[in-house]
């Protein structure tokens, strides 16, 4: 058992921190992300801290120079932790004037941003490069024009890529890394590459280095801000994927969806070193069937998917909390709805996953905030779902399941059962240990090979022994006890997490992926005067019982959530606390743009719900 | 709560004390109609578990939706009663886990070819360890008679009143394509047959697919002529099925080779008539003893270590 970690406290973001954020664009297939991915681990290996938000199509190789092929990693740096991809982009690496320009439309560049353009296709496309340029020099930015070096772009040629390398170079430069640490880097990320092409695009490194050392006279950078000792860079994913195997998930169904799948990537890689068992499915209804068969046979399981995947899975979610068998679902939510944006980021699915069945609906609904979340959502996701036998759904998103972060290793808890979850975990999700003994529907819950405790179990009501019933007796206590079950965890839930004043004008909620842009947002405006509080909610339901009473304390309770929400239709987390409050809580923010939310755009309502409601 | 077992299966049949007898099995008075075919199998199934000594405790019954999918509440030993078509899911989940245990699926010609047919072309490709039954009644029965995928042509029901429009699926011939490792073909109302075709069927390491004819004399009482034997045909083989003695003499009786793939795509034309197995390979590779080795044979790691690979 380890020591529970003291409950995490309010680092204040002071705005003169050091923080920045840049971009690198490429067609999708060139390697764009791989160039991310290396520079991420330079900077953290610099002692930065760095969060990472990849740029995908939802296509593979879409047509070269179009807006479609946008493919590339936006990098937010700082010398204080962060947990969210920031405001707005100070530089922009650009492989030509197309993506430049689809990045610009976004609207996401800050004043004075600093825009490196690759003008080596300018000659075939002079017009539509003028047209570019003319956009940048309008907006006031800082344009440098750069080519790559002929012998370069002969290599680059002969090896038929390449240019990711020269631009890592450039970069590398410009944001004064040491070239000895990003070298490395290159080696681990390319590690399967044969010797000879490893060491031509080690050289287009150190040219696209060069080049930038002679040609480009701009730099930048952040001082060395944590040691590395003990600090581990992870996405959401993978710390969902080793969280599993802490928690003592020895098997894991699913079927291919972005961007839920590298959860599976993962465990095939890894999962058999720890006693575990991959099933690819032939289906999401089959991965979700296999789950619920091997929990019912004592084998401590998880499936993983997606919204398209969640909807198909909603049958069998009922029927896991009917049969009274511990069910673990992991959803990375997108935007949607149907298939939507896969490659982009929302947290629209919480009606889904707290009302979606028909019937009446038993549910808990978990969500992470952060890779350390990601880390321990499956502990307790075990812990609630073994002990209640009612499924629990894990809520993470597009942008925290593929975001780098830089953070300190996490303690491992090595579950061996339920009962063994450290204290300091249930306190990171704010729910105190649930009574010892819980009633369930059916007296007996053996598990297969006890002689004595043979028994069927169905998705038809029962009695208490177990057999069909349909009296309306029957029916009654069933619900009943199944509703209890919600009621345990309603009791057992602590206050949530609370950022500022508990008696500021403005309380502004949100979950999931929302709590460090909530965070950064209200700790600028605490430093600003500002009557503003947050609050994060990690279990999203059952939610707990004395949130009335704190949303009482504020004048207006307000909601920041990436779902669509307008004057008529308050966004799902709002209606969600309307629902339970019976207060006038409305979505604040609610975009369904695909982009993650900002701290700017949080502070900016902040002002505005202060000033215009003349709080 | 236990983690995923360790030794695979060497064998398909676990056996347990040998007291076991019809009337231990017995649980509750099994709601279907009066003379439904069910009845025949839940017997057979029964008879069969007697005959095995097979432990009810390390047995468990995985069943979707419709009047076959009752069948795991009426045998005292585990069940789990699914949701309509997706027993093989569920079951794939326990074979591959729980290798120890005795898996039998029981599924109707809805569950198994139109709202679970993905599962079962899955099922028989991973051929996963277990014996699925296949209760054919060539109708959706507890819905209250609709046309499922092995309604005969111009058959009347609910949803196709003027007679059902297509040809009815050949789920012997879909097994096979599909490549079924074991292949059987019975009745409900051969009771001996059935049971010693579950013998071989469970005793076959795969997925032991067997499709059994069953009545449905509430909603389509001529569907079988089911009192004479003339119309049958037995398949013999010195590892075969013997025929039916009641009816045998009045059926054919045909030698067939089970291990013959060729002679089993002729056998299967004739799904409607042919009684016996159909086809046999006991070589066929089995996903849950892939996934399985493929696990214990990786060296093991530490989870204190488990982060140590995302230091910087």
């Amino acid at each position: 058992m380890h020591q529970p970690l003291e409950k995490q406290t309010v680092t204040p973001v002071v705005e003169n921190r050091r923080v920045m954020r840049f971009e690198l664009l490429m067609d999708a297939g060139f390697g764009a992300q791989k160039a991310g991915e290396i520079l991420i681990r330079a900077f953290a290996a610099a002692g930065v801290y760095v969060y990472s938000e990849p740029v995908i199509p939802a296509e593979i190789s879409p047509p070269r120079r179009t807006p479609a092929a946008l493919s590339g990693a936006i990098i937010r740096v700082a010398d204080f932790k962060i947990g969210n991809i920031g405001n707005h982009t100070d530089l922009i690496l650009a492989a030509h004037e197309i993506l430049l320009e689809t990045r610009l439309d976004d609207g996401e560049t800050g004043p004075g941003c600093r825009i490196l353009l690759d003008v080596g296709l300018c000659k075939s496309n002079a017009e539509s490069y003028q047209r570019v340029i003319d956009q940048v020099n309008e907006r006031g930015y800082d344009l440098v024009e750069f080519e790559i070096d002929e012998t370069s772009a002969m290599l680059i040629k002969s090896l038929n890529s390449g240019t990711n390398l020269y631009y890592l170079g450039i970069l590398t430069c410009v944001y004064n890394l040491k070239c000895e640490l990003v070298e490395p880097e290159i080696r681990k990320v390319f590690c399967k590459l044969p010797g000879d092409k490893l060491s031509k695009n080690i050289t287009l490194f150190y040219n696209g280095y060069d080049y930038a050392d002679t040609h480009i006279d701009y730099r930048t950078g952040i001082a060395m801000a944590h040691s590395r000792e003990d600090q581990i860079l992870i996405d959401g994913n993978s710390a969902l994927s080793a969280g599993i195997v802490d928690a003592g998930i020895t098997f894991m169904s699913g079927y291919p969806i972005t961007p839920a799948s590298t959860v599976m990537h993962t465990l095939a890689q890894d999962f058999a070193a720890y006693g575990g068992i991959v099933h690819q499915a032939e289906d999401e209804i089959a991965a979700i069937g296999a789950v619920i068969g091997a929990y019912y046979g004592g084998t401590p399981s998880i499936t993983c998917t997606s919204g398209p995947g969640l909807s198909l899975k909603q049958e069998f979610i009922g029927y896991a909390a009917m049969a009274e068998i511990p069910l673990i679902v992991i959803d990375a939510q997108r935007s949607g709805p149907s298939t939507g944006m896969p490659t982009k980021t929302a947290q629209s699915d919480l009606p889904a996953v707290v009302f979606g069945r028909h019937g009446d609906n038993t549910t808990i609904v978990l969500s992470v905030a952060d890779v350390d979340d990601c880390f321990y959502a499956p502990h307790v996701a075990r812990y609630l779902t073994e002990k209640l036998k009612i499924p629990v759904i894990i809520m993470t998103d597009f942008q925290i399941a593929s975001s780098f972060e830089v953070v300190h290793k996490m303690a491992v808890a090595e579950m061996e059962a339920a009962d063994n979850i450290p204290d300091h975990v249930l306190q990171r999700f704010h729910i105190e240990r649930l009574p010892e003994t819980i009633e369930m529907v059916k007296d007996n819950q053996a598990i297969p090979g006890a002689p004595d405790g043979m028994r069927r179990v169905s998705g038809l009501n029962t009695d208490a022994s177990g057999e069909i019933a349909y009296s309306p007796a029957s029916a009654q206590r069933s619900h009943e006890i199944r509703n209890r079950k919600l009621h345990a965890v309603r009791y057992a839930l602590q206050e949530p997490e609370i950022f500022g004043p508990p008696d500021a004008d403005l309380l502004v909620v949100g979950w999931g992926s929302a709590r460090d842009v909530i965070h950064e947002a209200v700790s600028v405006a605490q430093s600003r005067k500002l009557s503003a509080a947050g609050l994060h909610l990690k279990i999203v339901y059952p939610l707990p019982l004395m949130l009335a009473d704190i949303f009482a304390r504020h004048k207006k309770v307000v909601t920041v959530e990436l779902a669509y929400g307008d004057a008529l239709k308050p966004a799902p987390l709002a209606s969600l606390l309307r629902m339970e409050t019976a207060m006038d809580i409305t979505s604040a923010i609610c975009p369904a743009t695909g982009r993650p939310l900002t701290p700017r755009s949080v502070l900016m309502k902040i002002q505005e719900y202060l000033c215009e409601h003349d709080l | 709560m236990n983690t995923i077992s360790e030794a695979p299966a060497a064998v398909a049949i676990h056996e347990g004390p040998r007291d076991m007898t019809i009337k231990s099995l017995a649980i509750e008075n099994p709601r279907w109609c009066p003379g439904c075919g069910d009845f025949g199998i839940l017997m057979a199934l029964k008879q069969f578990m007697v005959d095995k000594q097979l432990n009810p405790a390390d047995t468990v019954h995985v069943s979707g939706i419709g009047c076959s999918g009752r069948t795991p509440n009426y045998i005292r030993s585990y069940g789990i009663h699914g949701i309509h078509g997706r027993a093989i899911p569920l079951a794939t989940g326990l074979i591959l886990t729980r290798p120890d245990l005795n898996i039998f699926i029981e599924s109707g010609d809805g569950d198994s070819l139109s709202i679970g047919g993905n599962h079962l072309l899955h099922g028989i490709n991973k051929n996963v360890n277990c014996v699925y039954l296949l209760f054919n009644n060539e109708l959706y029965a507890l819905t209250k008679s609709q046309s499922s995928p092995t309604t005969r042509k111009g058959h009347k029901t609910n949803t196709q009143p003027t007679g059902t429009y297509l040809d009815p699926i050949n789920p012997l011939r879909f097994a096979l394509g599909a490549g079924a490792s074991f292949i059987a073909n019975t009745a409900d109302w051969m009771s001996d047959h059935l049971a010693a075709t579950l013998q071989l069927a469970a005793a076959h390491p795969g997925f032991s697919f067997v499709h059994i004819f069953q009545r449905c004399p509430h909603f389509d009482p001529n569907a079988f002529q089911h009192k004479k034997a003339d119309w049958m045909t037995f398949l013999t083989h010195e590892n075969g099925v013997t025929p039916e003695k009641r009816l045998a003499e009045k059926a054919g009786v045909r030698e067939h080779d089970h291990r013959d793939l060729n002679a089993a795509f002729d056998a299967a034309e004739h799904f409607k008539s042919w009684f016996g197995i159909i086809y046999q390979n006991p070589d066929k590779p089995r996903y849950d003893e892939i996934l399985r080795a493929g696990r214990d044979s990786t060296p093991p790691k530490p989870r204190s270590a488990l982060l140590d690979k995302y230091l910087i």
